[in-house]
């Protein structure tokens, strides 16, 4: 029986706990600016003195520092991770690796200088100012060269879903980045095409990129942690095919009643509903995280929940009839907290529950810190998109009365904004919880009398259930 | 420890090894639905909810895609069967982009023609005159002497414009034919009708296919 910790773990610690540090930093950060936007949202005087700190650039400063930050980090690290696990072997290349990870680092961290300073581009997904688009793209491919040779230099002829979904994730961002680059910086498009094509990249970045982050994780943790073999897996490919082909075509829907050629919305609206597939054949791999299990599955289970409910959400509201009530509210808000916070984070935050110890060799620092880190998170999310959701239908009701003023639809508002805010706050904490065992636990790789006891794990059983 | 997880929320224990799950997975991906003799119900129905949401697509991107035509905006828009009627165009704008695109090559831009050489439109007693010899000169073409305000030109021939006529080389269908003449009828402080695409149907048919018409032959027409 092999050692649960493996030479390959421990000989590939450094890029894995420089990306992970980085990513929980970013992750504290971006909750502090997202704390800070939610309360200007109810409370606009709230810092509204400097340009720095007023709120259309909090808002860009925390989504850039959320999704560049700390899901591409935390996100790179674990696909790192899973793809030198099931390779077998250390990671080559770790001078890549860490290289990359520090230039990434470092730029986004001039995107942030640069939006604070007023530089923000305006489009969804995608303030980082055009500067950085070249550092950002060289240094995540030259993190994905290491996990491209962890692919190629695999243990089985037969890649598993994990690995699909990571080698995905390694090559969607340098395309996506680099046309949504071409298209709307360096040789802009005209008119609507701009309003396509930033809203053809925010999709992508979402289902194309985040989401196979996600999901790679999910695929991983679930059979390893319940040790059973996942049912239907061989849809699985169906799944992952389906969302390679249709995600991208569903930005369109975000332009609904906009004007652009009618097929545009239409058919992002058809590939919305397609989509649902693909989450079928997830939800149908993956319900044996549901069963219960160690902090890694419950995440994931939330993530694998959160997912499902997004993406019904989404084929829902891009139907004209319910998008004449949510578009254009809060919803598009609770759907994106949702989808990043909610689905794609957790399945994270379980990759890192589940990683960390055998990346170091040391347990967690905290018990205490762990669980408070679960509870906060689901109980903040969850108060979260509840709040936006009730402040979406304030809204919406209010936006299609035109006897009721702006100023009295913000007025509606306000509590669940509030409730939002709280929220926030709630996460903010739960995600310095993770900082400070993840600090914790790192410092403990100095002390060598303490390693981690893991227990050998057995052979997953031949049959599928 | 049999597999059973261990409840320490700081080490999350694993119950099973790399290995083992990439040799389990990969052993599924080659099984057949009825592997083992057992009837499976789960394919049929990922197969059934594929298809039900295929046929949604279709279904909803035949009625609303509009055609995937780039003008059409609303989605709600009817699909026309055949493709949607010409929209109605001012023939005299049509006209002049015939006249600037072809016709102003040899007739020049302010329809005066080049003296000697190619005779001028503006004034032009053949084209303010009778609209059937207008109509036969350009749909026929024209060659040999031509006098116009009491000057010869035989330099050069007119083309054959019409539509299914041997020897055209622009093979005009009668209702540019009609613009074109139409502008030209109008332009310059020329005052004449505008000539139907009717007319030119009408002309066209009676006369049939034929070479170029000559001076005289025109001169018979009213």
């Amino acid at each position: 029986m092999k050692d649960e910790v493996t030479a390959a773990d421990s000989s590939s610690r450094a890029p894995l706990l420089v990306l992970l540090l980085a990513a929980l930093a970013w992750l504290v950060a971006a909750g502090l600016l997202g704390l800070v936007a939610s309360i200007q949202l109810h409370s606009p005087r709230f810092l509204s003195d400097c340009p720095v700190l007023t709120y259309g650039r909090m808002a860009a400063l925390a989504e850039t520092a959320f999704v560049y930050g700390w899901l591409a980090n935390a996100g790179l690290a674990l696909a790192l991770w899973i793809l030198g696990r099931l390779a077998g072997e250390p990671l080559r290349a770790q001078g890549w690796a860490v290289g990359g990870a520090v230039f990434w680092n470092l730029g986004v961290a001039a995107a942030l200088g640069g939006v604070a300073t007023g530089d923000a581009t305006g489009f969804a997904l995608l303030g980082l100012p055009a500067y950085v688009h070249m550092i950002l793209l060289f240094s995540y491919s030259a993190i994905a060269v290491t996990g491209i040779l962890s692919w190629s230099g695999r243990m089985r002829r037969v890649p598993y879903a994990s690995q699909w979904y990571a080698a995905a994730a390694l090559f969607t961002f340098p395309w996506i980045l680099s046309i949504a680059h071409v298209m709307l910086f360096s040789a802009p498009a005209r008119g609507v095409v701009q309003a396509v094509a930033a809203g053809w990249y925010a999709q992508c970045a979402w289902t194309l990129w985040l989401a196979p982050l996600g999901l790679s994780v999910a695929y991983y943790v679930v059979p390893r942690a319940t040790g059973r073999v996942l049912p239907s897996y061989e849809f699985a490919s169906l799944g992952f095919w389906c969302l390679v082909f249709v995600g991208g075509l569903t930005g369109g829907r975000h332009l609904l009643g906009g004007p652009v050629p009618a097929w545009i919305a239409s058919v992002a609206v058809v590939s919305a509903a397609l989509l649902l597939f693909h989450v079928l054949i997830v939800f149908l791999n993956l319900r044996g995280c549901f069963s219960g299990g160690g902090i890694a599955l419950r995440f994931t289970a939330f993530g694998i929940a959160a997912y499902a409910v997004g993406a019904l959400a989404d084929a829902a509201t891009s139907f004209h009839g319910v998008a004449a009530q949510t578009q254009f509210t809060y919803f598009d808000e609770a759907a994106r907290q949702l989808a990043l916070y909610g689905a794609v984070s957790t399945m994270l935050f379980g990759g890192i529950y589940f990683a960390v110890p055998r990346i170091t060799g040391r347990a967690w620092f905290s018990a205490g810190l762990v669980r408070a880190h679960l509870l906060l998170t689901i109980g903040g999310i969850l108060l979260l998109a509840g709040a936006l959701c009730g402040a979406a239908l304030v809204q919406g009701r209010d936006l299609a009365d035109s006897a009721v003023a702006f100023a009295a639809i913000a007025h509606h508002t306000r509590p669940w904004l509030a409730a939002a805010t709280a929220a926030q706050a709630i996460l903010l904490l739960g995600n310095m919880a993770l900082a400070m065992n993840f600090v914790g636990t790192a410092c403990r790789i100095l002390n060598v009398s303490e390693p981690a006891s893991f227990n050998p794990p057995s052979a997953m059983e031949a049959h599928a259930p | 420890m049999n597999g059973k997880p261990q409840r320490d929320p700081r080490v999350d224990q694993a119950a099973a090894t790399d290995e083992s799950l990439l040799d389990a997975h990969e052993r599924l991906l080659g099984r057949h639905p009825d592997d083992g003799a057992r009837y499976r119900l789960l394919p049929i129905g990922i197969l059934f909810a594929l298809s039900a949401l295929v046929l949604f697509s279709g279904t909803y991107l035949n009625r609303y895609a509009g055609h995937y035509s780039a003008s059409i905006y609303n989605e709600n828009a009817k699909p026309s069967i055949g493709g949607a009627a010409a929209p109605k165009m001012d023939p005299l704008a049509v006209g002049e982009i015939q006249f600037k695109n072809v016709c102003i090559t040899c007739h020049q831009a302010g329809g005066q023609g080049i003296p000697g050489t190619y005779p001028p439109l503006a004034g032009s007693e053949w084209v303010t005159g009778s609209p059937a010899r207008a109509v036969r000169i350009v749909v026929y073409g024209l060659k040999g002497d031509v006098h116009v305000q009491g000057h010869l030109f035989n330099a050069a021939a007119m083309p054959v414009f019409g539509q299914q006529v041997t020897g055209s080389v622009y093979n005009w269908n009668d209702e540019r034919i009609a613009a074109v003449l139409t502008y030209v009828r109008h332009a310059w402080g020329n005052n004449a009708d505008p000539v139907s695409a009717d007319d030119v149907t009408a002309i066209r048919k009676a006369v049939g296919d034929r070479r170029e018409m000559t001076e005289a032959e025109l001169e018979q027409v009213k």
